[in-house]
């Protein structure tokens, strides 16, 4: 049954973005990327991946419709009739499709036991997630210790994002690139409409609850630091949609947020260099204590932790970005 | 008996997503991408249940937490837009186009 579901569900994400891509209308292009986002996450679980379906949930719900609309906002509504000419774009798609279609021939089956990562790298990562960490969930083993480089990359690219818009739209972009326009998500925000404040009032606290049961308990269960920023930013923004964007800059100034973008990355960066100061590899938790299982616990939840603080701010500092754009 | 649920719950995701894809109003499109979204909750939860891993429960819990995220953006994105004037873009051209005879629910009313 699984499978035939996995079918059906890509079946409805492939007319999904057909419908994105044929779509003149915007709008209706947002809310079909919307469904397109709730399709994969469910995908992502049918194929055992909860972390990643769990992301998906946490970006995809909701903040990417709000960055996606703010951004429509500075724009027209409709897609411009002709002045693309799609066909070259089209032939070089095509010709990587089939590429990727020819070498997918050659891939294992999805749960081949004779398949190479299953052979090799996924037996590996078990018996030494059991053996030096002794945290069940095997995923944050891999992301935050193992992999330990390659998260340390990701959060540089997520600030990296971050700088970027803040450059071209920020609230300190050159005045000549601003826009003026009427209809964006910076307002006073739905503070008339009661019943939408007092249901979402009632939801913030649980969401910025879930948000660090998320990042705490990601050791033992789906999530960890990527997925607790995205929940906790998710919280404000709600906050500043009910409230006005003013309202959530003065719970969380934007310059707190531009020190937790950067800091969270300070941290995950700091504790590679004291574990070179104290005498191990960058990264190599094993140091940081006596006891090396605990050194390895206190590596993960401590870098986790600065993973956490930069994608909230980083999502955070972009919403703002985007919402106060054309308010000057 | 879960065979079922599933099978509903797919007949549901189907019809929302051609309501989606056919529109024609705003309205129509907004309340697709709810159900869209509230079945999914539903799917992630049968899911969880049939895999036997309580943890899977923790992403249908985050879905129903943020699903409305995106709408109450939608009813902001409008009730701006109804108040404010046409955006332009920075070298001052309009890029609203002419009202679509097609789809005139298109427009917020």
């Amino acid at each position: 049954m699984t499978s035939l579901l996995t079918v059906f569900l890509l079946v409805l994400a492939l007319i999904t973005a057909l419908g994105v891509v044929r779509a003149r209308n915007l709008f209706a292009a947002v809310m079909l990327m919307g469904i397109f986002s709730l399709l994969m996450a469910a995908v992502f679980l049918l194929l055992d991946a909860p972390d990643v379906a769990l992301t998906e949930a946490a970006v995809g719900a909701g903040i990417s419709t709000v960055l996606l609309l703010s951004a429509m906002a500075l724009t027209a509504e409709e897609e411009l009739a002709g002045g693309i000419h799609p066909t070259p774009a089209l032939a070089v798609v095509l010709v990587t499709a089939a590429v990727i279609f020819y070498g997918m021939f050659e891939k294992p089956l999805v749960g081949d036991p004779e398949a190479p990562v299953n052979t090799h790298l996924a037996p590996q990562f078990f018996e030494l997630t059991r053996e030096q960490m002794e945290i069940p969930n095997v995923v944050t083993a891999v992301l935050a210790s193992f992999r330990g480089y390659d998260t340390l990359g990701e959060v540089i690219v997520v600030l990296t994002a971050a700088i970027g818009v803040l450059f071209l739209i920020g609230p300190d972009a050159p005045q000549g690139s601003r826009a003026p326009s009427g209809g964006n998500l910076a307002g006073g925000g739905l503070k008339h409409h009661q019943p939408l404040r007092i249901v979402g009032k009632i939801a913030i606290p649980f969401i910025l609850l879930f948000a660090f049961y998320v990042q705490y308990h990601g050791e033992y269960s789906p999530g960890g630091g990527f997925q607790a920023g995205a929940l906790l930013a998710a919280g404000i923004i709600l906050f500043g949609l009910l409230e006005g964007r003013e309202a959530a800059a003065a719970v969380i100034p934007t310059r707190v947020l531009k020190a937790m973008a950067a800091g969270g990355a300070l941290v995950f960066g700091g504790v590679g260099v004291v574990t070179l100061l104290m005498g191990g590899q960058f990264l190599e938790y094993r140091v940081l204590l006596d006891h090396p299982v605990s050194a390895q616990q206190l590596g993960i939840v401590v870098i986790e932790v600065g993973v956490g603080v930069t994608v909230s701010g980083v999502l955070l500092l972009i919403y703002h970005a985007f919402a106060a754009r054309g308010r000057g | 008996m879960l065979t079922g649920a599933v099978v509903a719950i797919a007949v549901t995701m189907l019809l929302a997503l051609v309501r989606a894809l056919l529109g024609p109003s705003v309205y129509d499109r907004v309340l697709a991408v709810n159900m869209f979204g509230t079945k999914t909750v539903l799917l992630l939860a049968i899911v969880a249940f049939v895999a036997g891993r309580d943890d899977y429960l923790d992403l249908a819990l985050a879905y129903a937490l943020i699903n409305f995220i995106g709408v109450l953006a939608v009813l902001e994105f409008f009730h701006q837009r109804k108040f404010g004037h046409v955006p332009q873009v920075a070298n001052g051209s309009d890029l609203q186009p002419p009202e679509n005879e097609a789809t005139p629910s298109e427009r917020e009313p």
